[in-house]
């Protein structure tokens, strides 16, 4: 299915013939001189104003890791559960937090500290987990936020407030918001891309389409999904027994017919949809190019990590998450499943670490070899954190913590960001923060403003209203930034 | 003094651009409420709470007020109004309205306009679509135009100076109309008739014939279907299957009849609470049903229970009113006279429905309804009919059963014993001691085996594996000697444990099956204790319902009273551990003491039955006993025994069958398909304002009612969701039938009449042929809301009728065609791209409908997001509507979803179109297109035959290719014969896709040459539009 450049370039030239023909013809045709680029008119155009200033990051990855993972085990330092080991939580830490429907009838709530080993790394001195010595390592080009809260303590309105900024179904995406604010930086690829990594453990909480759909904004802003088996993208290999040749011709059939039509009814939408098919066409070709990883050098695979090479793996979702970043795409979302150890965590914890931290912090390292952090913005973290009581039964080798929003810990890197900050604190039972909270519709407004958008000023008019990502609240968090 | 009005106006309403000047005077409801609205009402509208400097430009009389020595608005005089001076205030700490607000400067021309309205004394207007519909006179028809819509239209276009389109094409009118009504494309059969009728009214007869159609019924449906946001599935996190689709076919069928709209309205909303209201009636009421249910282990069941009613109030003000009433569920409403109260006022209409916050995630949750089908319920009917003739004729031999067990009892020599033994599973007679700590003595049959509270007996992982809906019976003898121990598990051998423990529990017996402890589980025990040191015989039996109700418990053959602890068990456990005597819910529930004869059955065994297995005398002991001194428990063993072993033929043809009509009847009776439905609790429960909108923070209490500023309450109808039904479709309700309307006109024209076809509100769009829509509103009513008339008034306009060619200037000056000087071109929703690919190619199957279907969706798009697998149907199921295709919200069809369909995740009335990569990619590769491409060529060759590539186009497009266009095509087609002539193993790969056999007689190159054209002809841009 290769289409070689100069076979394009001399059908290019053969459109732009027939319309300067048509043209020289007095045929009228609307929206004449972006016809003679289809490409220019592929192209997502953002709105008119954006960015609002200058952004420090041109993009955005988002390593999301559903399900929530332990802020106790991987970032707290909290040396004084040692002694509350089994004590059950008192109510002055509580404060009346409501529980989920698992651990509010549960009989006891007893504490339960953290049983791996966590120490300081780098020269920041940032607390990070035995169980990620590569995100150890890179510890320094990372700022924590240590208190970050949502109101949501259920995974569907958790994870659907982090993406959307509200909890019920029927508002856009992150990504969408940034599609139709931004547009795409690349006419051989959509502006939002998002890929998905069941984990080993093959399952655990369930993701939606919703997470990275357009809501009431038009359905061209939502994410295209990349699927680590069949096509990458839904229904972009040609049939069996049609080449990519035969699509070349076949396409100019198509386009030849078209622009005839055009030419008799006159309707614009004809040639924004020649100019939709001809980024298919590309999209057939640049996207497997994308996803073909046997160029990559060894070098890639020593520092991703074997399952890199493992379609599907976050490890390899981390290194295309790179592949897309260095060919524009704007905004990629990466889900990475099962981080919901409501109990055997001491087995399920450190495996979801081997599965992600070597890829997450070489995605880091990879970005700034190449130069390519300071524009990047880099997000990781779930849907809220963990209890520091235990749920389920509380044994000398098992347990496990239930849902936690009052605080949790989120990291971001690259494009805006302080590296080698911990920002926010909570108290000793990493129950409540104590300074600096940070809520979700904040981190969605830090995350708009490093890419140069006033969160306050992107707006989109339905049913009467003016709706934006942070609802009506979010501060941008200046702290944290550069 | 000239003013650019009018072309302000339209700007400002999102409409229709660079529009000539009409008017002079300025317009309240027109020209200065969207304005006032959109950029002053949020600090200075409706809402009170959230009010600033106490001034409020929604209302007449306070904006004429003083305040603080100011008039805000002062009648003629822009310079003694404090609106005037600050929106023209040369400070910007003063200048309104304040910078922050992003979006919300004013023009040099907005100002002018609010100048000028002031000037000519400020006049105010109630908001126009809150003022009851009055039907608007007709201007007269001058030369052009069929009916009133076009003597609106014509009138309208002569003040813009702008001309109408000449009549479509006749092809592209047929298919236009046809695809509009019907959701289907003509045939060429039906072109030719068309073309070749030249009497009067041949287009008329189309309409009726189109209309008539059950076609027609299915295209009405999937608009609605969106609006009542209709789903197979639960729509959060796991997304379970719910079963509703007997209410889609309600809507199916309320179109066909043309139920009138007002009838429609009232089934659907209060069906249920109809005087003698039908089966058809409750179904209707799946309506607000349809919402999402949250299935999520550990949510708080009152936070989504009032997540269900706050949908159903703001999908109802968005179906039926056309207003946003969700924005006044936190607080009052920021634009519109709907306050906070209002709106818990509608919320309290649909708070009665005895319905749970957390859901079952395997189907219908309650309240839900058998919802047979007729031939369903015919069956149905003759499986009662025969059970109950079975029972009768059971009955009827109870005399002969008695004479003939009292000769059997007499003759009968001693027998071995006999215990039930139908779906008898598993037999422990405990005969001896297996393992260390167990100890055999005499027990209550043969030998027994003591538990010494330590030690139990395990049985391995295949036996007993009981799940959530699996229906059983335990009975044991057991002479316990301590009040806690465990009988038997499969579980985890902890209290909280997964899966399942029968045990004793401070001396009751007591059963525990669980998924999760806390949430998930069905947790059961006896009123009353055991007696410890003495034999007694045990059982419990379930019936695989999943509820408390359907567990019986036993002690020497009587049913005990059983209290219910906890009723959740809503999801499956699938015993992981082994089966075990003696053990299960820790290691405090060892059992200490004597057990003999487990038995475990796969089925509920009855009374009877239990109480046969209570009775340890063999029978021979009990034939020996003299009647009289007989208990009643060692008289049922005996007449089951002798059912069992003795009875005649006849005695036992005639017991199995009345078994067997039971089973048949109830398995039958549990295949019938149900539907979820409204329902009145008995106990009304009470709404309060919740502040904030938060479940947890209740304020003040209210009652149902309507919103206040609507009024138009009738003291005769009844507070409750009948009256509201009424209210919601009568005469003097001023939004229901503009709302309507104006979505008809949107399905037909693109865009509503009201382009915010979602909000009539302030913020809406000032309707840009308002006469046009009142007077279709008045129409509608007037006609007993009859759907298909407005329908065919407005398909018949020469306005509809219009082509829809479109020349650079009207691009330029009307380039949304709001003004309708020319016919609509647009691209097909997305179940029509796809139905009519099935439709041209032959593959559709047509069967009004049924169950949804499962076409062809890309394999691992479920699991790769979340659980189960999407299972292809095979044979009919590709190749049906759209409308039927299974719709899982959280994974939706991607083929529908990249042609902007809706998620049904919540209420979507506004249609929207995109053009994008994916859709070509969706049209060039999806298995449906493909295979169509096939079954087209195929047509093509065998039906074309003189010229296959000319029939094609028609066939595709409706209308008759040009020679240039088939110069293109035949140019095409020779290349790929070529090609493929070269290589027919591709030719036979490319036609081996999809399910369909390829016609064996076509040569694979020619037949693979001309899929490969008709494949161009199913992705042209006409293809894919309505012109």
């Amino acid at each position: 299915m290769e289409i070689s450049t100069l076979e394009r370039e001399v059908w290019k030239n053969r459109t732009r013939r027939y319309f300067f023909r048509r043209a020289a013809m007095g045929l009228g045709i609307p929206a004449l001189a972006s016809l003679l680029n289809p490409k220019a008119q592929a192209r997502q155009a953002g709105l008119p104003g954006l960015p609002h200033f200058a952004p420090k990051a041109k993009r955005a990855i988002y390593l999301f890791q559903s399900g929530g993972p332990s802020q106790i085990e991987l970032f707290e330092h909290k040396p004084a559960l040692k002694k509350y080991e089994g004590v059950e939580l008192p109510e002055s830490v509580r404060m009346g937090q409501r529980l989920t429907g698992m651990s509010a009838t549960q009989s006891s709530l007893p504490i339960v500290p953290s049983r791996f080993p966590i120490s300081q790394r780098g020269a920041s001195g940032a607390w990070v987990s035995d169980l990620l010595p590569y995100t150890a390592k890179v510890a320094d080009e990372l700022c924590f936020i240590k208190s970050v809260y949502t109101e949501a303590i259920n995974h569907d309105p958790a994870v659907t407030f982090f993406q959307t900024g509200s909890q019920i179904a029927g508002r856009p995406s992150i990504g969408a918001w940034l599609a139709y604010g931004l547009g795409a930086d690349t006419e051989d690829l959509p502006a939002f891309v998002v890929m998905i990594s069941p984990g080993q453990g093959g399952g655990g909480q369930p993701l939606y389409d919703r997470l990275w759909g357009s809501g009431f904004l038009p359905t061209k802003y939502q994410g295209v999904k990349f699927r680590s088996v069949g096509d990458p993208v839904l229904y972009l290999s040609n049939p069996d027994g049609f080449t990519g040749e035969d699509r070349r011709v076949y396409l100019d059939a198509l386009a030849e017919l078209n622009q005839r039509r055009l030419a008799e009814v006159g309707d614009p939408e004809i040639a924004t949809r020649i100019a939709q098919y001809e980024m298919a066409f590309r999209m057939q070709t640049s996207v497997p190019e994308l996803t073909d990883l046997s160029k990559e050098p060894p070098s890639t695979f020593e520092l991703y990590g074997p399952d890199a090479r493992k379609p599907g793996t976050f490890a390899a979702n981390c290194l295309l998450a790179r592949r897309l970043a260095e060919r524009g795409v704007r905004f990629i979302q990466l889900f990475d499943r099962d981080w919901d150890h409501h109990g055997n965590l001491p087995q399920g914890l450190p495996k979801k670490c081997r599965d992600t931290d070597r890829a997450a912090a070489a995605l880091i390292t990879d970005l700034k070899q190449r130069g390519m952090l300071e524009e990047t913005l880099v997000i990781w973290g779930g849907e809220f954190g963990r209890t520091v009581y235990c749920q389920g039964r509380l044994t000398k080798d098992d347990y496990g913590r239930d849902h936690h929003p009052r605080c949790f810990t989120m990291w971001m890197a690259g494009g805006g960001v302080k590296p080698g900050l911990s920002y926010g604190e909570t108290d000793d039972y990493s129950y409540n923060i104590v300074s600096n909270p940070v809520h979700v519709h904040d981190l969605q407004a830090t995350i708009l403003h490093c890419l140069g958008i006033d969160h306050t000023r992107l707006t989109y008019r339905y049913m009467g209203r003016y709706f934006r990502l942070t609802d009506v609240h979010g501060q941008v968090v200046k702290d944290i930034l550069t | 003094m000239v003013r650019p009005v009018s072309w302000l106006w339209l700007c400002l309403a999102g409409g229709v651009a660079q529009v000539t000047p009409l008017q002079s005077a300025v317009e309240f409801n027109r020209d200065i409420r969207p304005l006032l609205s959109d950029r002053c009402f949020a600090c200075h509208g409706p809402d009170g709470a959230n009010r600033k400097a106490g001034l409020r430009l929604d209302q007449e009389l306070e904006a004429k007020a003083k305040l603080r020595n100011k008039y805000p608005i002062v009648p003629g005089d822009p310079s003694q109004s404090e609106v005037y001076l600050r929106i023209t205030s040369k400070n910007p700490a003063l200048r309104m309205p304040p910078a922050y607000l992003g979006h919300a400067a004013l023009s040099q021309n907005e100002i002018a306009l609010i100048r000028q309205w002031i000037e000519e004394g400020a006049h105010w207007q109630k908001h126009w679509s809150f003022i009851p519909v009055v039907r608007p006179a007709v201007p007269p028809l001058e030369g052009w135009g069929n009916n009133p819509v076009d003597a609106f239209v014509a009138a309208r276009l002569r003040q813009e100076g702008l001309r109408p389109s000449p009549e479509a094409p006749k092809p592209a009118l047929l298919r236009r109309v046809t695809l509009d009504l019907t959701g289907l494309p003509p045939t060429p059969e039906e072109t030719k008739a068309f073309l070749e009728d030249r009497l009067a009214g041949a287009y008329e007869r189309v309409v009726d014939r189109l209309l008539a159609s059950p076609r027609y019924a299915e295209r009405m449906a999937i608009r609605w279907l969106e609006a009542a946001r209709y789903a197979d599935t639960n729509g959060y996190q796991s997304d379970g299957i719910r079963q509703m689709w007997r209410w889609r076919d309600w809507v199916i069928d309320a179109f066909h009849r043309n139920k009138p709209f007002d009838e429609f309205t009232v089934e659907q909303i209060a069906g249920d609470l109809l005087p003698n209201q039908t089966r058809e009636q409750r179904i209707a009421t799946g309506f607000h049903r349809n919402h999402r249910t949250n299935a999520e282990g550990g949510i708080v069941e009152e936070e989504f229970r009032t997540e269900y009613v706050a949908d159903r109030v703001e999908t109802t003000a968005t179906v039926w009113l056309g207003l946003t009433l969700g924005c006044a569920r936190c607080h009052d409403h920021k634009y519109d006279p709907l306050t906070q109260r209002d709106f818990y006022s509608l919320f309290a209409f649909f708070n009665n429905v005895p319905e749970r916050g957390l859901v079952y995630n395997f189907g219908n949750e309650e309240p839900f309804i058998p919802a047979p089908l007729p031939e369903q319920e015919q069956r149905l009917a003759e499986l009662t009919a025969r059970l109950h003739q079975a029972e009768r004729q059971w009955r009827a031999l109870k005399p002969v059963v008695e004479r003939q067990q009292r000769r059997w009892e007499k003759q009968s020599q001693p027998l071995a014993d006999w215990q039930p033994g139908e779906d008898l599973v598993l037999h422990f007679p405990l005969e001896e001691a297996t393992a260390t700590g167990l100890v055999a003595g005499p027990g209550k049959l043969g030998k027994a085996v003591y538990f010494d509270g330590k030690a139990a007996i395990e049985a391995g992982f295949e036996v007993a594996k009981f799940d959530f809906k699996d229906p059983f019976t335990f009975s044991a003898w057991i002479k316990p000697e301590a009040p806690n121990g465990a009988i038997l598990s499969r579980a985890e051998d902890f209290w909280e444990g997964e899966g399942y423990t029968w045990f004793l529990h401070e001396g009751k017996l007591r059963l525990h099956s669980t998924r999760r402890f806390t949430d998930i589980s069905l947790r059961i025990e006896t009123l009353e204790p055991l007696k410890l040191g003495e034999w007694q015989h045990v059982a419990i039996s379930y019936d695989g319902y999943r509820k408390g109700a359907g567990v019986r418990m036993y002690v020497n053959g009587q049913s005990r009273e059983l209290k219910i602890l906890f009723d959740e068990l809503t999801y499956p456990f699938g015993p992981k551990q082994p089966f075990r005597l003696g053990a299960g819910a820790g290691e405090k529930y060892r059992y200490r003491g004597w057990m003999d004869e487990v038995r475990i059955y796969r089925r509920a065994l009855s009374a009877e039955e239990v109480a046969a297995l209570s009775v340890p005398e063999p029978l021979g002991e009990l034939l020996r006993l003299p009647k009289r001194v007989r208990s009643q428990l060692q008289e049922q063993k005996l007449r089951l025994a002798f059912l069992d072993l003795a009875a005649p033929q006849a005695v036992r043809q005639a017991l199995r069958a009345v078994q067997a009509a039971r089973r048949e009847w109830r398995s039958f009776y549990d295949s019938i398909p149900t539907v979820m439905v409204m329902k009145e609790s008995a106990t009304p429960r009470e709404t309060f304002i919740l502040q904030r909108g938060a479940y947890d923070a209740p304020g003040e209490r209210v009652s149902p009612a309507v919103p206040a500023v609507l009024g138009g309450w009738k003291q005769e109808w009844p507070k409750n969701r009948l009256g509201l039904a009424r209210w919601l479709v009568d005469r003097s309700n001023p939004l229901t039938a503009r709302v309507l309307v104006n979505r008809f006109w949107q399905m037909l024209f693109g865009t509503g009449l009201v382009k915010t076809s979602e909000d009539f509100g302030a913020q809406g769009e000032w309707p840009i042929h308002r006469d046009l829509l009142d007077w279709l509103a008045a129409e509608f009513m007037d006609s007993g809301w009859n759907v298909k008339a407005i329908l065919r008034t407005i398909v018949l306009s020469a306005t509809y009728r219009q082509d829809s060619k479109v020349t650079p200037e009207l691009l330029q000056r009307d380039p949304e065609n709001r003004l309708l000087a020319r016919g609509p071109r647009l691209r097909l929703p997305a179940e029509m791209v796809r139905d009519q690919a099935l439709a041209v190619s032959g593959l559709l199957v047509e069967q009004l409908g049924g169950p949804s279907v499962k076409p062809y969706q890309p394999p691992g798009l479920w699991q790769e997001l979340s659980g189960g697998k999407y299972e292809e149907d095979q044979g009919p199921g590709l190749y049906r509507r759209s409308l039927y295709t299974f719709w899982r919200r959280t994974i939706a069809p991607p083929s529908m979803i990249n042609f902007d369909s809706p998620t049904r995740e919540v209420c979507t009335v506004r249609e929207t179109r995109t053009n994008t990569p994916l859709q070509a990619l969706n049209l060039m590769n999806e298995v449906t297109f493909v295979e169509a491409a096939r079954k087209l060529a195929e047509r093509m060759l065998k039906q074309g035959a003189q010229d296959p590539l000319a029939y094609g186009f028609e066939l595709a497009l409706g209308r008759q290719a040009s020679p240039e266009e088939l110069a293109v095509l035949k140019r095409l087609l020779e290349r790929f014969r070529q090609r493929y002539q070269q290589d027919t193993k591709s030719a036979e790969k490319y036609l081996a896709v999809g399910a369909s056999q390829r016609d064996p007689s076509l040569a694979p190159a020619e037949l693979a040459a001309h899929a490969s054209v008709a494949s161009v002809l199913l992705n042209l841009d006409e293809f894919v539009t309505k012109e």
